[in-house]
């Protein structure tokens, strides 16, 4: 423990003093009234006692002084002793995307490190390494003192990209003093001249996780059923688990695949098994535990577009039952984007998979075919009668198929039949190795004819299916990134009756989901960032710097301020560009030379308490305060425990804004508390605007609108919730457990996106909203009041939307309106009556949006009891008649 | 507090309330005093009154609504018909309104002079339902039950000791206060009231805490009337002692009233009032 003013301790010496004094001198009477006072006059006590302060009084008040003086001496508890060195301090804070694990840790150093400046009296400099997102190098701040660096401190934040150690090394030139570097562990370019400046400024501290692991998402790798996630990292100090969360785009988890990392590992890889229609859903893949943008992958369309081409042949291939591309259609068209064309024009287009139902290829297709292969495609054929015929028009044996995935036989073989005493044969399981593994084989599918394959010695390698007497069915060769497979028998019920069991659409799941992914935007014009991760691996708005990237260069390029980690393109073919995206291994860098190193978690956090001392030295003197009131009679007992009671209650009180049955008192609309005061006061005045109107025209008598925080107030009171959204504003788990209660009982939401469609999506994905319709005149909400057919609020135009009718559980009342016409604002007044906002149209509109607010109210507060003015016109046409 | 009539109205009910209880009080009185009231004690001889006490032929002068004519028509004279002089006993009543009546030792004690005040209004309540007069010591007008409220209300603090006042022989009075003055004080007022003759009652009020110094530790002693303070180290210590001289207060004041053939009573006002009211209501009547 050190002092920061050990001089104030001299105050101590007083202590002493202090008793003898509070020792000689009694405590004051207290002064009663008393008529009988001549009676008393000349009265002697029979004994005299001490009239000296008691004891643990005395005590307690030297004890009391003595807290103070020690508390106003500043006591700092563990201490990290004095900075060594001279000159300023020099700050030097790795801000990579390395840093944003254990970056709270990271600020508290600093921070430390700050504190030991500042009571050595020392001023200091702050030099972040990233490029910031301007894109600008890294530059040392103006020495400055330590209280005008701590807000720049403050508002650090982590960046998604490395750090550039070479600019700052440049930065760092021709400067001197202490340098505490705040390292994040990892190797970056230009380490060596940065560490050398490092050591040319003074004594280097250099502070830096233990064991920094800095664990990254590698672009994860589709397998037939399965996709694995692949993080690579620093050697693990210890065996860990790893979790990565597979997610998708509105947030929610959709599977969670776990690894174990062993000691000194740097890989791990984690198979996330999905359907391939939840596959399709993911968003990214985020590493569970602190955030960070390496720890998030973001998921582009390559991992989900998977077009399929069924090359068209011969007249006939659709005909019902028997075509050859009949089966393969209904198999495939639920789950992929189906195209059917000529070859030639399908490899016009990306495309991932192309079928070959029994279709010989021309010469002239072999080349094209082949190169598309090789730069990953997968082929799928199937044999039939005319693959089965390996000769040439001659009847000479032509060449063989390239295309094939190994020679097959020239005869095909015929298994039962009328000629014949074998049995059709039966499929075995599956082999380890296949991509059908897992799936079922149901006894009934048998195969009557198929082709063979030329028996090899790596036959039994490339085999995924074969039958119970080993004969090969399914089987597969790479070609370069890509491959074929081929099925021995045709695709459709011709030589087999596996087309039409419920394997073949399983297997062909498979096969698809095996083949690589396809972007749309393969030319070269550059894709513009439209959302980035920041440094927590958050998606934003890009930072300023960022700019357009052509999308055959996503794979190779290193992310920057220019070109940050996120989506990138229109929103309909968003391409992905991640931190590993071009980024090698990962090395742990080398320690500074010559410099003194410093655990970042077992730095001991330095505490003043100087400040409890001094608040307990005058606790106990507010205390003291009391006895003496009591010893002078001035305060009787049930006055202090009533005191001390306020006293304790008071807080407590003070955490209820009011009670809660007050708003139960009368009828008054409420508004959800948003995070941003402006907002808040938009929404009450237009609420208060409101009411103000609607209590002027109807029958209904509004008091002043209530703000709410849902999930911590009670919503149960309230006809109406208005809900401006704002930006990233996303509700607790617990307000939307009320919300939702709240709706199913009869309560009604108007939700105002306010023109943000993003953000009202983030704000209401938990929301149980029933299904929506737009608003019509025809809908109780038109007619509730005034008869409206629209309703505008600050804005028009948009299309306000309501619970579909026929939902009889509620009355078919909507439990929510949702609308982006910023109705608060129109309705604002302020205390004087007049309108606050402008509105963006004429006057009418405004009138127009009180309107509907009165009808909202009204429809809030009768329900479907104007449901019968939507009948009026068939009732009175009944009557005319 | 501020007198208003309000407040004396109110004193007035609270009174009437608590006599309410008890029958009209006709003070007992060897002599009735001599003044010229109409009352209920006959003096045997003609006058003033309800009762009847002899017919007397007509003479000359006399009102001729006074003419028996039931009894004139017995014989050929004309009687007139005489009634008993029927006088009032008058009695005084006096309460001691002194800032050291203005005392109590808690909030839920009511103030001495709040029940001096109440026992004399009731005690007045009680004489005037009797027929006697009542009025407050030292005025000389005054005999309805507001008229003595108001005279309270407006009355100034005085001193602690009644005032000696020219009052008429063979009336009575009643004097209510906290009589903490020196003894010798009270037996100069004594005396100059016994010579007249007039017989009285003393009642001494007392607070409780008066009654029992409940107080500890180290306190300050202030009186209210300008009386000094003292302090006590150890109220403990002289209690007893205080109870003593107490004691000897009130013997000498039972001992004045004694010489002086007064009645003399105390009470306490964490009493209920009602048994003050009825052990002054015996004392008056003479019924003990």
């Amino acid at each position: 423990m050190i002092f920061a003013a050990p001089w104030v301790l001299v105050a101590l010496a007083v202590l002493p003093a202090l008793w003898w004094l509070l020792r000689v001198t009694p405590p004051a009477p207290r002064v009663q009234d008393f008529p009988a006072i001549r009676l008393l006059i000349g009265l002697r006590p029979r004994e005299e006692t001490a009239a000296r302060t008691p004891l643990w009084l005395l005590l307690m008040r030297v004890l009391a002084a003595g807290l103070l003086i020690v508390g106003l001496a500043g006591p700092v508890l563990d201490a990290a002793g004095a900075l060594v060195g001279t000159g300023p301090l020099v700050l030097v804070v790795d801000d990579g995307w390395a840093a944003a694990p254990d970056w709270a840790a990271r600020i508290a150093a600093a921070d430390a490190a700050l504190d030991r400046a500042e009571r050595a009296g020392r001023s200091a400099a702050l030099l972040t390494t990233a490029r910031s997102g301007q894109d600008a190098a890294p530059t040392l701040s103006p020495v400055m003192p330590i209280a005008d660096l701590r807000p720049r401190l403050a508002a650090l934040h982590p960046l998604p990209w490395p750090p550039d150690h070479a600019a700052a090394a440049q930065a760092l030139r021709g400067v001197s003093g202490t340098v505490v570097y705040i390292a994040d562990g990892v190797a970056a370019a230009g380490d060596e001249a940065f560490h050398t400046a490092l050591a040319a400024i003074g004594s280097v501290t250099e502070i830096a996780p233990a064991a920094p692991t800095a664990p990254m998402l590698l672009q994860p790798r589709a397998e037939a059923d399965r996709l694995v996630a692949r993080v690579a990292m620093l050697p693990e100090p210890v065996a860990t688990d790893l979790a990565v969360l597979a997610q998708s785009g509105d947030g929610r988890t959709l599977a969670r695949a776990t690894a174990h990392a062993a000691q000194g590992a740097t890989e791990a890889e984690m198979p996330i098994v999905l359907p391939p229609e939840l596959r399709n859903r993911l968003t990214r893949l985020v590493l569970e535990g602190p955030a960070s943008a390496g720890a998030t992958l973001l998921l582009d369309e390559g991992f989900r577009r998977r077009p399929v081409g069924l090359v068209t042949a011969e007249a006939g291939a659709d005909t019902p039952l028997v075509g050859s591309l009949y089966y393969l259609e209904r198999a495939l068209a639920p789950f992929t984007e189906l195209r059917r064309a000529d070859l030639h024009t399908l490899l016009q287009r990306e495309i991932a998979v192309i079928v070959l139902a029994d279709r010989p290829l021309a010469p002239s297709e072999i080349p094209e075919l082949q190169k598309w292969v090789q730069n990953g495609g997968l082929l799928l054929r199937f044999a039939g009668p005319r693959s089965a015929d390996t000769t040439d028009d001659l009847g000479q044996p032509a060449n063989p198929d390239p295309l094939m995935p190994e020679r097959l036989l020239a005869e095909d073989r015929q298994l039962g039949g009328a000629l014949s005493w074998s049995q059709p044969a039966k499929l075995s399981a599956f082999p380890a190795n296949s991509p059908f593994v897992g799936l079922t084989v149901p006894a009934e599918v048998t195969v009557n004819r198929q082709v063979l394959a030329e028996p090899s010695a790596q036959l039994a390698d490339h085999t995924w299916a074969r039958l119970q007497d080993g004969t090969p069915l399914v089987t597969e060769a790479s070609r370069g990134a890509g491959r074929i497979v081929l099925f021995h028998v045709t695709a459709n019920a011709d030589w087999s009756n596996l087309p039409l069991s419920g394997l073949f659409p399983d297997m062909l799941r498979r096969l698809v989901a095996l083949s690589a992914g396809v972007s749309a935007a393969p030319d070269a014009a550059p894709l513009s960032p439209a959302e980035t991760l920041d440094g927590f691996g958050v998606l934003g708005p890009p930072p300023p710097a960022a700019a357009g990237l052509p999308a055959a260069d996503f794979a190779k390029t290193a992310v920057s301020p220019q070109h940050p980690p996120g989506l990138y393109g229109p929103q309909a073919g968003r391409r992905a560009l991640n931190l590993s995206s071009a980024m090698g291994k990962l090395d742990a860098a080398a320690p500074v030379p010559n410099a003194a190193r410093q655990d970042l978690a077992g730095g001991v956090h330095e505490r003043a308490i100087g400040a409890w001392l001094v608040a307990a030295g005058l606790a106990l003197l507010a205390f003291d305060l009391l006895i003496a009131l009591r010893l002078r009679g001035l305060l009787r007992p049930a006055a202090a425990a009533a005191m001390l009671l306020l006293v304790a209650a008071l807080p407590a009180h003070a955490q209820l804004p009011s009670p809660p049955w007050r708003a139960a008192l009368e009828t008054r609309l409420a508004y959800v508390v948003s995070d941003d005061p402006a907002i808040d006061d938009i929404s009450r005045a237009g609420l208060l605007g409101l009411a103000t109107y609607v209590n002027a025209r109807t029958a209904a008598h509004l008091a002043d609108p209530a703000g709410v925080r849902p999930g911590t107030d009670d919503l149960s009171f309230y006809p109406l919730l208005y809900w401006p959204i704002t930006p990233g504003q996303v509700p607790s788990g617990a307000a939307i457990t009320a919300m939702n209660a709240f709706m199913r009982d009869g309560g009604i939401i108007l939700i105002d996106s306010r023109g943000d469609q993003a953000a009202l999506r983030t704000a209401a994905a938990g929301l149980a909203i029933p299904p929506l319709t737009p608003l019509t005149t025809e809908h109780v909400l038109s007619r509730a009041f005034y008869l409206l057919s629209q309703y505008p609020g600050r804005t028009d135009g948009d299309t306000v939307w309501v619970q579909r009718q026929g939902d009889r559980s509620n009355d078919d009342v909507s439990p929510v309106v949702i609308g982006s016409h910023d109705w608060a604002a129109a309705w604002a007044i302020d205390s004087a009556g007049r309108n606050t906002v402008a509105i963006d149209g004429s006057p009418r509109q405004r009138t127009l949006a009180y309107r509907f607010g009165v009808n909202l109210v009204i429809y809030a507060l009768t329900g479907n009891y104007k449901g019968d003015q939507v009948h009026v016109p068939h009732i009175l046409e009944r009557l005319g008649q | 507090m501020k007198p208003t009539p309000a407040r004396s109205g109110q004193a007035v009910l609270r009174a009437e309330a608590l006599g309410s209880a008890l029958p009209p009080l006709l003070v007992a009185a060897e002599r009735v005093a001599s003044t010229v009231a109409q009352g209920v004690h006959g003096r045997r001889r003609v006058g003033q009154g309800d009762s009847f006490w002899q017919f007397r032929p007509y003479q000359a002068g006399d009102a001729p609504g006074r003419i028996d004519w039931r009894q004139s028509a017995k014989s050929p004279r004309t009687y007139v018909r005489e009634t008993e002089w029927e006088a009032a006993q008058t009695v005084h009543l006096w309460r001691d309104g002194s800032a050291s009546m203005h005392w109590r030792s808690g909030a839920a004690m009511p103030e001495k002079v709040e029940r001096a005040e109440l026992l004399l209004l009731a005690a007045a309540s009680l004489l005037l339902r009797g027929g006697e007069r009542v009025r407050l010591l030292g005025q000389r007008t005054g005999g309805s039950m507001t008229a003595i409220a108001a005279a309270l209300a407006t009355d100034g603090p005085g001193s602690g000791v009644p005032p000696v006042s020219a009052l008429p022989a063979h009336s009575r009075l009643v004097l209510i206060g906290d009589f903490l003055q020196p003894l010798d004080d009270i037996r100069h007022v004594i005396a100059q009231m016994a010579a007249i003759p007039v017989r009285g009652h003393l009642l001494q009020i007392l607070d409780p805490a008066e009654a029992l110094l409940p107080y500890s530790g180290r306190v300050r002693f202030r009186g209210v009337e300008a009386d000094g303070d003292m302090l006590v180290p150890q109220v403990e210590g002289i209690r007893d002692a205080y109870a003593e001289a107490l004691a000897a207060q009130q013997a000498g004041l039972a001992a004045l009233c004694r010489a002086a053939g007064w009645g003399f009573a105390t009470h306490r006002t964490d009493a209920p009032p009602a048994s003050a009211l009825l052990s002054l209501y015996t004392a008056l009547a003479g019924i003990v």
